[in-house]
């Protein structure tokens, strides 16, 4: 299948085009965020400003129309300029993780034999480690920031994708034309990237759609145990963990605060939708076996 | 069924907007469950010096002496038959002879009786144990004017290191400690190497230290045998290898049934002890830390009383059935000390390490009017309004209200940027204003209230001069503690909880040169407290056994720490306590480690 | 298929030693003032010396593979050392935690599996209609919002207002009962021990502090099994078998329930080992919530204190059940399915 017909498919599944719609939005919203919410600290435009110093979460009002966070932070700055932070988390850890798996997977499948059995032990050994406390670690020793954060995340991010494409190819490799290649005496990466990888790929594209949208959300489970980005640093994850203490309201009513918990939530819960219903829908194009099916 | 659940549970969150608590019916009219967070590091009394542990110690052990009531400064006997003063004999005219009839019929729970000799036992296991950090200091300055075993035997048998005490150097070592307590009857008496006003603070229960321990069991468990030449062997222990770190056998209104470090310490009623009996069967400590957790228990009637962080406490005023006590004061503080001698090898935090607009210099903060200049750029009442939800008094030195030398009409700083930009023009001859400086003030994080304090010294020093530039940086607890050590952090956060309600407990930490606060400032400070004779008048303050001349000698040490701006004396938080209304008795005292289950009751309302 | 399960055990000490190693020099990068910080709360009460003289006394400032030789030769006599965030030995810290964990575990999978596979079958069988639509929006809602926030609602909902399920592992009574000698723990799982014991209030009331966690878990992890089942579901509708059967005129119900489920079922094995695994290592912010004290949250203090006997306790037993669940799966595979032999 070509890709513009590929493209052109996505636009005219129904559920595929919302989720391609919310990116967009989401695209435009990080590429304009300059605009939209301009920082007061052209150094530090990730800081989100505070709007006094009271740690009780303020209601939305004329200057901060989604009101403030505990702490005073701006719910509006952070939820804007926490976009870029969500493609930019998006695109570079599932980007290099996948990488990673995708060689790891490949190679150890491909040659098989004692390469196998090393890789395969390696990735059993980063897969004993529980990411939290590796995430832990890991901040500890490289200090926190979101750089350190995502550094975190494919260290020990990439073993999912590695099994993955490794059955993947296990698959594949004994097919006929792959055996024929072999045959007529194609070398290894020929053979590698011509007819494993092109014929594999899909459906590690598609794990990597869904990962993308969880990203936020590990990044939230991150903020939650304090290895997370710096405080006040823009960033959805942050700002839903900011509402950890406010959530169920206070004195006269339980939905006192929700402002802290339904903007960021919604954003990420729109962000991870997206990319899930475009995940599902490159499934449904990409595997040739439903379509006869439909 | 997921949508069908989402929906239910959306529902049941819009129709039941305010809770449903409990009536006014005593929830387990038996027991008291105390909820809140951290945990415990250990239970033995000697090793102790957090207030998770010594909580726990507090139910169980008892001391010689108590405090009466909400009082730090006046005592009532426990067991001692007598509280020693001057007037009754019991204090010797010189001030350095304490003495303490024991009180007879008092058993350990193990049914064991009380001796004049489980005293004496009890204060010298604590004095030979002395592990690092602890807080065994507090009898060595009194009893030797020392600051630990390590002095003692440098002193007596020339080793520096305890731990490798021959037999016989460690019974020459012994026979000095020996000397210090002895017992004559039924009377035992503390020998004290000079006069020490605050010294029955250090043996009143609270004072995890002056824990009375029952010589034969402890024995039994393995702590020291009581001989003379074993010193060397139950000296600093490692915690796992200290036999009293998980076990307890006082005379107190509590027995320990369970302690489950980190979730809960369960206490049953002593139905032996010698006073009143406990009014509840079961008492519970419960560590939860999460705060709406906490939160609903409180609401629920299953918490008896809860700890809340004073920024949430706006959600659960009002509540039916709670009750708040806030505003008494905590003998706590809160400061930001300025390293007036920054260590620069291998240090980010500030710049280029040179006057030169892009960094600072190592003698930064030596500079008499940067310090004012910070001092006059933070916003105290904003802080203490917003920050603090107005639970907090500006602090006026490192002595803390209400106790000596305090006075709470001296002159403080406030906000006023017009005075920092004069003082940061005057500094380093008015290069730092032409150049302007970049540096990086850092916190631990997760600390919000020195996150918001670093925060409020960027936003009004950055707005004086625009060629002043401040980070702030949160650091993992480890980072902290490391630039800490080293002493790179141009300015540091600190704070000091009262060993003892004393103004010596603040000053000598704060601003002795030997102190722990002085170390933070470096060399450049110790060497000017040594000059300027600061060092001299505490020495005096401690020595000096009349009050009206103690408190003048602390009245100034406060106005100078406030004239030089030897630190950015922020603020000392008021206490609260959020307890169901069905709990009486409670009162609060500044020396008490938290919860104190026997003084209270559960009554209907 | 002895052979190959001797030969999977085998690795297990290979395995181990790759964990201990990198971890080990992952914490060793630090410096022995940083990893004071474990040993240290408070630092206002050290004073002049003490610094370097607890340096000294937990030999922080030795080669690292001096203090990597003593905690494995330490480990060589079952020692696996003292966890100083628990207050506990490794060991101890992590046998009175795991049975609450794996208790919480084992009860959350059956919800969470049979309620996912059956939305799995119901979301494919609807393939592009309405109902899948929904299912999966709300399966996204699912996995979108962090843990903590549908933990803390659940909580409200069931002991906040109704009062059914509360939070931690027993009430105090029951607590005091449990502790009591007339009740012997033999598992360290209350549901278990209760029954074991014959004491069947204790029974209930684990069950009901169990249910508020299980059913956050089950929010979070339905949307997990659904899409797996979802997507294999619908691969084997297509298969040739299935259409040959729907050719013949079998009922549409025979077809999904009969030939296709049992077929999809297969990768929703695979996935099921590493997901108790998943549950294991995930629970963290779970039990933070719930004030359940379990393994999860045992990690997460351990790494946050930087407790290296602690995290490394962790793993290494996290290594062995990762061993041990991956192993099952493949003999249950092979057992499912007759055309998978092992080698």
């Amino acid at each position: 299948m070509e890709w513009n017909e590929i493209i052109a498919r996505l636009f005219k599944n129904k559920l595929s085009l919302i989720g391609l719609i919310i990116i967009a939005f989401f695209l435009l919203v990080a590429i304009l965020a300059p605009v939209i919410a301009p920082p007061a600290d052209a150094d530090e435009v990730y800081q989100i400003p505070r709007a006094g110093w009271t740690m009780e979460p303020q209601p939305p009002r004329e200057g901060y129309p989604f009101g403030t966070s505990q702490g005073s932070y701006d719910i509006f700055y952070g939820m804007i300029w926490g976009t870029r932070t969500a493609f930019r988390i998006g695109f570079i850890v599932v980007g290099i993780s996948s990488f990673i798996g995708i060689s790891v997977g490949t190679i150890s499948a491909y040659y098989g034999g004692l390469i196998d059995e090393i890789f395969m032990r390696i990735t059993d050994v980063f897969m004993s480690i529980p990411f939290l406390v590796a995430a832990m670690v890991m901040t500890t020793i490289l200090g926190k920031g979101l750089n350190n954060v995502m550094i975190a995340l494919v260290v020990f991010g990439w073993m999912g994708t590695a099994r993955l494409m490794r059955s993947q190819v296990l698959e594949i490799k004994n097919e006929e034309f792959v055996q024929a290649s072999v045959a007529l005496g194609a070398n290894d990466g020929r053979i590698i990237f011509k007819h494993i990888l092109a014929n594999c790929i899909f459906p590690v594209l598609i794990q990597a759609f869904m990962r993308m949208g969880s990203m936020v959300i590990t990044a939230a489970a991150l903020s939650f145990l304090g290895v997370g980005a710096p405080e006040g640093y823009a960033d959805w994850g942050q700002m839903i963990s900011f509402a950890r203490d406010w959530i169920l309201g206070g004195g006269d009513s339980a939905l006192k605060y929700w402002y802290t918990v339904i903007i960021p939530g919604s954003a990420i819960m729109l962000f991870s939708l997206s990319w899930n219903l475009l995940g599902d829908a490159f499934r449904d194009i990409l595997d040739p076996k439903l379509q006869d099916n439909s | 069924m997921n949508k069908r659940v989402v929906v239910l549970m959306l529902s049941l969150v819009l129709v039941f907007a305010a809770f449903s608590v409990a009536g006014a019916q005593v929830k387990n009219p038996d027991t008291f469950t105390f909820v809140t967070l951290g945990d415990q590091s250990t239970l033995d009394p000697h090793f102790a010096y957090d207030t998770g542990s010594s909580e726990v110690i507090y139910q169980t052990y008892e001391s010689l002496i108590q405090y009466d009531g909400e009082s730090v400064n006046d005592f009532l006997p426990l067991l001692s038959t007598k509280v020693p003063s001057a007037e009754n004999g019991l204090i010797s005219e010189d001030g350095t002879t304490y003495t303490f009839p024991i009180r007879q019929g008092v058993e350990f729970s193990n049914g064991n009786p009380l001796t004049p000799e489980d005293v004496k036992y009890s204060i010298i296991r604590g004095m030979i144990n002395d592990r690092s950090g602890g807080p065994i200091w507090m009898l060595y300055e009194p009893l030797f004017g020392m600051s630990g075993l390590s002095d003692l035997t440098q002193k007596v048998v020339g080793v520096k290191d305890p731990k490798t005490l021959t037999a016989e150097q460690s019974a020459k070592v012994y026979a000095e400690l020996d000397k210090k307590i002895t017992i004559d009857g039924n009377n035992v008496t503390f020998h004290l190497a000079a006069p020490y006003p605050p010294f029955l603070n250090i043996l009143a229960k609270g004072a995890s230290w002056s824990s009375i321990l029952d010589k034969e069991w402890s024995i039994a468990q393995g702590a020291w045998g009581g001989s003379p030449e074993t010193i060397a062997e139950f000296h600093d222990p490692l915690k796992e290898d200290d036999p009293l770190y998980d076990k307890m056998m006082g005379t107190g209104p509590y027995i320990l049934t369970e302690w489950v470090n980190g979730e809960h310490v369960i206490f049953r009623r002593n139905d032996n002890y010698w006073g009143e009996p406990a009014p509840f069967k079961t008492a519970v400590i419960k560590n939860i830390d999460e705060w709406s957790t906490r939160k609903l228990m409180l609401l629920r009637g299953d918490a008896d009383m809860v700890f809340v962080p004073r920024q949430y406490k706006s959600q659960i005023r009002g509540e039916e059935g709670v009750t708040i006590t806030d505003g008494y004061p905590e003998l706590q503080n809160m400061n930001m000390v300025f390293n007036w001698d920054i260590n620069t090898k291998g240090n980010d935090y500030i710049g280029s390490g040179e006057l030169d607009g892009n960094g600072i210099p190592a003698n930064f903060f030596y500079d008499l009017d940067v310090r004012k200049a910070f001092s006059y750029a933070f916003n105290y009442q904003a802080y203490i309004e917003q920050v603090r939800m107005g639970e907090a008094i500006q602090l006026r030195g490192p002595i803390v209200s209400p106790l000596l030398g305090y006075d709470a009409d001296s002159e403080v700083y406030s906000l006023n940027l017009e005075k920092a930009e004069e003082h940061f023009k005057k500094a380093f001859g008015g290069e730092l204003w032409e150049k302007g400086f970049s540096m990086t003030l850092v916190y631990n994080s997760g600390n919000d209230g020195r996150k918001v304090a670093a925060d409020m010294l960027k936003s009004y020093i950055e707005q004086i001069n625009p060629k002043f530039n401040i980070d702030v940086r949160g650091v993992q607890w480890s980072t902290y503690l490391d630039a800490s050590v080293k002493g790179t952090l141009p300015a540091s956060f600190g704070g000091w909880l009262a060993d003892f309600p004393d103004p010596h407990n603040f000053v000598q930490p704060f601003l002795h040169s030997d102190g722990y606060y002085a170390g933070k400032r470096g060399q450049a400070y110790q060497d000017w407290a040594e000059e300027t004779g600061l060092n001299d008048m505490i020495a005096k303050g401690i020595a000096t056994q009349d009050k009206a001349k103690r408190e003048a000698i602390y009245k100034e040490i406060q106005q100078i720490s406030i004239d030089q701006a030897i630190d950015l004396w922020v603020d000392q938080a008021t206490g609260s306590n959020v307890r169901r209304s069905w709990v009486t008795g409670w009162y609060p005292n500044s020396m008490r480690p938290g919860v104190d289950f026997y003084i209270m009751d559960k009554v209907a309302e | 298929m002895i052979n190959y399960i001797l030969r999977r055990l085998l690795i297990l000490p290979f395995i181990l030693f790759g964990v201990t190693i990198l971890i080990f020099s992952m914490i060793m990068m630090l410096g022995p003032y940083q990893r004071l910080s474990t040993y240290i709360e408070d630092p206002s009460q050290l004073k002049g010396g003490d610094v370097d003289q607890l340096i000294t006394k937990y030999g922080l400032d030795d080669p690292w593979y001096e203090q990597y030789g003593r905690w494995v030769s330490g480990v060589l006599q079952g020692d696996l050392g003292w966890s100083e965030s628990a207050g506990q030995p490794v060991t101890e810290a992590i046998a009175s935690r795991f049975p609450a964990t794996f208790e919480l575990a084992i009860f959350a999978v059956i919800p969470v599996v049979m309620g996912g596979i059956w939305l799995g079958v119901l979301s494919a069988v609807h393939h592009n209609d309405k109902l899948d639509h929904t299912i999966r929006i709300f399966s996204t809602i699912g996995w979108s919002f962090p843990t903590f926030v549908f933990g803390l609602l659940v909580l409200m909902v069931f002991y906040g207002i109704l009062g059914w399920f509360p939070p931690g592992r027993l009430d105090n009574w029951a607590l005091t009962v449990v502790m009591s000698d007339g009740f012997t723990e033999y598992t360290g799982m209350h549901v278990l021990d209760g029954i074991l014991n014959g004491n069947f209030d204790i029974v209930v009331n684990s069950f009901r502090h169990l249910i508020g966690p299980i059913f956050t878990l089950a929010i979070v992890w339905w949307s997990f099994i659904l899409r797996i089942t979802r997507s294999s579901m619908l691969e084997t509708l297509s298969k040739d078998y299935i259409r040959t059967a729907r050719a013949k005129g079998v009922s549409e119900n025979v077809v999904i329930n009969k030939h296709a489920r049992r077929n999809a079922l297969i990768p929703v094995v695979t996935v099921a080992g590493p997901m108790v695994l998943g549950l294991l290592g995930g629970v963290v912010i779970t039990e933070t919530v719930f004030g359940y004290r379990g393994l999860g949250q045992y990690a997460a203090q351990a790494a946050a204190q930087l407790d290296y006997s602690g995290i490394l306790g962790v793993a290494m037993y996290f290594s062995f059940l990762l061993i041990l669940i991956n192993l099952l799966v493949d003999v249950s595979y092979a057992v499912i399915d007759p055309r998978i032999r092992l080698e």
